[in-house]
């Protein structure tokens, strides 16, 4: 047989900026643009009242406007940081939009962190003002802020409860709208000025990514870097006015913000905040979105909810739902090995979809899907391939936060799971000699704020060091393995990806995430999040007893029921590599949580912190 | 010794699942306490267990025997007596005919009256208006009337739906006292249904709370007293914010 030489280097086709040549090739130029060309035309909405009411991008504009107006009034200078805190609503977007526009710097901090945190973050930033949303994130900068120097104002934009509380630091968003009001009718031009300032290398946004190690790093991403990342991400999945998407993952994390606010300056699509987390499923149902990104967490959580759905419908219902799953799934086979299924096939395609596939999709509000993301996290192929066997283009995107959010996507005639498609018009990926995938592209960030020292370590030669370990197809598809210091090695010697067998368990219904363990040890256990919602139903139809959380995962039944999902898992890896013991982690995690991301990723370091006894007792004893 | 075993029981009450999969002990001579907001079940188990509703799924094992979907008459003669929420008195009969409602099951002649004379000990003041007509009688009395008519059948269990609802605090705690007393005298068990948690917590031993047909804490009172969330959501203790006021809420997580 002839050996497949693998490539080292693979390329995306060549990229052409259509902003570039137009003169708006910086944020607040091009708002500005879409506020005049775009005045009477929708460019979000909102449910006040249980009803979705728009907001013009004119309306947009003015907002914007006097929030960058107001925060010049107050002592904004170029540069500036700007802090905001909250989840996803217009105030947000005026915010961001302002803030660059005045010549500022917006630093998004997650609306789940602590006063700690909070305090961390602007410190690090040097924040001037701190945007937030309400009460609860009032209190946390309260708490820290005779501990930041550089704090000049907080602005709070829903005032309930507030109405009594007077601080000479304080004033409400409504507040800051006519301090910016006041300001314009005295000096009119210094908007233009300072929108005309902006240049395509000056910083725009300041991310703090995570960090599952040490404190979070803010990656200084310019002006330049998010324009690219749109538009190479643009030329692939184009996005028209009438495509309408959902603002509901947190907007200081790359990829929502590319989506939900970048993106629809390029291309007009409709921003539609969901009223809250607890609200995305109604939300989805009634806004069906035409592009939908989500976390991998996100496409488990839908997966399960119509094998919930499954488990109580009527025999005949299930078999329907078997046949047609089955007929999607032969169609979605053909499709992905680029051929078109046979005559009768799509004739039973059209029935299924007709009878079954479309009311599936309406449950999870997909049905007016033109294509849909996963990123942010890997996720299982099988569960890509559920989605594509019911009929929906979804598509899985690879990137970071330091290359302003996508490098490499699945080409619409060309998906394959597994791998993470190639790389965006523009982007180059190539891989180190140690197995680490580098890119380049106009899309990778600055550098880290206040860290020359971390930048110089990710940035070397021109090429971001992305810390993930891959290699490249014959075809140019990267395919990642793992995060370059997740690999496991066992006491044997043997090199493990955990990430690969992890996807394998959570795409299990009954289990929403698993740390694999084993660095450093004679063999692999897991600690597993079970699916509180499906493991509860499970339960119940199997009349297991149970009161608390605590007390379900110690079910005997239920141990055995995970055990029952692992050993199927274990079946497709090779013997060193299967779970040999595991636990069930006995809290239910939010993402207030440390051990979890905002995103909803546990975080392999705080959990293997925090469970230290419970996976040292998997090893205390021989097999 | 458990006097009563709820196993996973599913109760619907009209198209709504209530009660999603509860299961739980009362043992003998303890005063349980279910805590839980509005809609959160707690009246649709006691419900299930006196047999008023039917669970869908399920069992209850009450002194080694099977009762759920028995029908509620013949619960009330193994020993279940349950106080409604709400003082529901027969209002056209006198309190003393009220009590002996509670006997209706009984035939010991002697017996109902020792019971009638001990359960006007620990209410004197029914005693003082026993001709009179229940409905006349105010909120704290009628809530007197069906606690001692539920005495009056002698239960081993008790289930208390909520005694404390629209009364003054003093009468309270003066029911309080006395359904102690009760529990310790007559060493009758109660399972008590209570949205005064302050209240629920001090007086019983064990408790569960309920949040949405599920139970999210089971644990003793003494330890649910100190939990956080218990403090926020159902004791309104909360940690002073730098303002001195505080409206929002944490998220609950229930551990």
């Amino acid at each position: 047989m002839e050996e497949e030489k693998e490539m080292e280097i693979t390329r995306g086709p060549q990229f052409q900026s259509r902003l570039l040549a137009s003169e708006t090739y910086t944020i607040p130029r091009l708002f500005w643009r879409r506020v005049n060309e775009w005045s009477d035309d929708t460019a979000m909405r909102e449910k006040e009242f249980g009803l979705w009411k728009n907001i013009t991008w004119r309306i947009y504009g003015e907002k914007a406007k006097y929030t960058g107006l107001g925060l010049i009034d107050l002592g904004l200078e170029k540069g500036d940081r700007v802090a905001i805190i909250s989840e996803n609503n217009p105030e947000w977007l005026y915010s961001d939009m302002g803030t660059m526009a005045a010549g500022g710097v917006t630093v998004g901090i997650y609306p789940t962190d602590s006063a700690s945190q909070v305090k961390y973050v602007l410190n690090h930033s040097g924040a001037k003002f701190y945007i937030a949303e309400d009460e609860e994130q009032l209190d946390k900068v309260l708490a820290v802020r005779d501990r930041i120097p550089h704090l000049k104002k907080i602005i709070i934009m829903d005032m309930e409860g507030l109405r009594h509380f007077v601080d000479p630091m304080v004033i409400s968003f409504d507040e800051l709208l006519a301090l910016g009001k006041v300001f314009d009718a005295k000096h009119s031009e210094i908007f233009q000025e300072r929108i005309h300032q902006s240049q395509p290398q000056d910083l725009a946004i300041l991310i703090y990514t995570s960090g599952t190690t040490g404190p979070p790093k803010g990656a200084m991403i310019s002006h330049g870097n998010v324009l690219n990342a749109v538009e190479m991400q643009d030329a692939i999945n184009p996005g028209y006015a009438d495509d309408e998407v959902l603002s509901f993952l947190p907007l200081c994390h790359i990829a929502q913000r590319m989506v939900s606010v970048f993106t629809p300056l390029l291309t007009g699509c409709k921003i539609n905040f969901v009223e809250e987390l607890d609200t995305v499923p109604e939300n989805m149902r009634e806004v069906s979105p035409t592009i939908f990104f989500a976390v991998p967490r996100i496409w488990e959580k839908f997966y399960s909810s119509l094998i919930l759905t499954m488990k109580e419908a009527t025999k005949l219902e299930k078999l329907a739902y078997k046949w047609a799953t089955g007929i999607g799934q032969k169609c979605s086979d053909y499709s992905l090995n680029g051929s078109e299924p046979p005559f009768y096939l799509r004739g039973l395609l059209k029935l299924a979809n007709w009878t079954v596939l479309r009311n599936l999709k309406k449950i999870i509000g997909l049905n007016k899907i033109r294509y849909c993301l996963s990123g942010a996290a890997p996720i299982s192929p099988g569960l890509l391939k559920f989605y594509h066997g019911l009929g929906v283009d979804i598509r899985e995107v690879y990137g970071q936060t330091e290359n302003s959010g996508p490098t490499s996507i699945h080409y619409s005639n060309d998906v394959r799971f597994g791998t993470v498609g190639k790389p965006l018009p523009g982007a180059e990926i190539r891989i180190a000699e140690d197995g680490e995938i580098l890119l380049k592209g106009p899309h990778v960030f600055m550098g880290y704020y206040s860290d020359p020292e971390k930048t110089r370590e990710t940035i070397v030669d021109g090429w971001l060091r992305t810390g993930d370990v891959g290699r490249i197809d014959q075809e140019g598809r990267l395919i990642i393995t793992d995060r370059k210091k997740d690999i496991i090695i066992t006491a044997g010697g043997k090199n493990i990806t955990p990430s690969e067998i992890e996807n394998q368990l959570k795409f299990s219904p009954y289990i929403n995430d698993a740390v694999v363990i084993g660095d450093g040890r004679k063999y692999l256990t897991a600690l597993i999040m079970i699916d509180d919602e499906n493991v509860m139903k499970y339960a119940q139809d199997n009349r297991i007893p149970f009161t608390t959380y605590a007390s379900l995962t110690k079910a005997k039944a239920v141990i055995q029921l995970i055990q029952k999902e692992v050993d199927k898992v274990n079946k497709e890896f090779a013997r060193v590599e299967t779970v040999k013991k595991f636990r069930l982690i006995d809290i239910q995690l939010t993402t207030d949580d440390e051990e979890i991301t905002p995103t909803m990723k546990l975080k392999r370091k705080f959990i293997n912190e925090k469970f230290r006894q419970v996976i040292d007792e998997m090893y205390a004893q021989a097999i | 010794m458990t006097l009563l075993k709820v196993r996973n029981i599913e109760t619907y009450y009209g198209p709504i699942l209530a009660v999603k999969g509860v299961s739980f002990d009362v043992q003998d001579g303890a005063i349980v306490t279910m805590l839980g907001a509005n809609g959160a079940g707690k009246t649709t188990i006691l419900k299930t267990i006196s047999g008023v509703m039917d669970p869908e799924k399920g069992t209850i094992d009450f002194m080694g025997r099977r009762i759920e979907g028995m029908p509620p008459a013949s619960i009330v003669r193994l020993g279940i007596s349950q106080v409604p929420e709400g003082r529901e008195v027969f209002y056209d009969l006198t309190v003393q005919e009220n009590l002996m409602m509670g006997a209706y099951i009984r035939n010991d002649r002697r017996g109902v009256q020792d019971d009638l004379r001990l359960v006007y000990d620990y209410f004197p003041i029914l005693e003082k208006r026993s001709n009179q007509y229940s409905g006349d009688m105010s909120g704290g009395e009628q809530q007197m009337i069906v606690i001692a008519r539920a005495l009056m059948a002698r239960p081993k269990l008790m289930l208390l739906d909520e005694p404390s609802l629209g009364l003054s605090p003093l009468l309270v705690k003066e029911i309080y006292e006395i359904i102690v007393r009760i529990n310790q005298e007559q060493k009758t068990t109660i399972l008590l249904v209570e949205q005064n948690a302050p209240m629920a917590l001090s007086v019983a031993g064990h408790g569960f709370v309920l949040e949405l047909g599920r139970i999210v804490m089971d644990d003793t009172c003494e330890a649910l007293r100190e939990n956080e969330d218990v403090k926020e959501f159902y004791l309104g203790i909360k940690e002073e914010s730098v303002r001195g006021t505080r409206r929002w809420k944490r998220k609950k997580k229930w551990r």
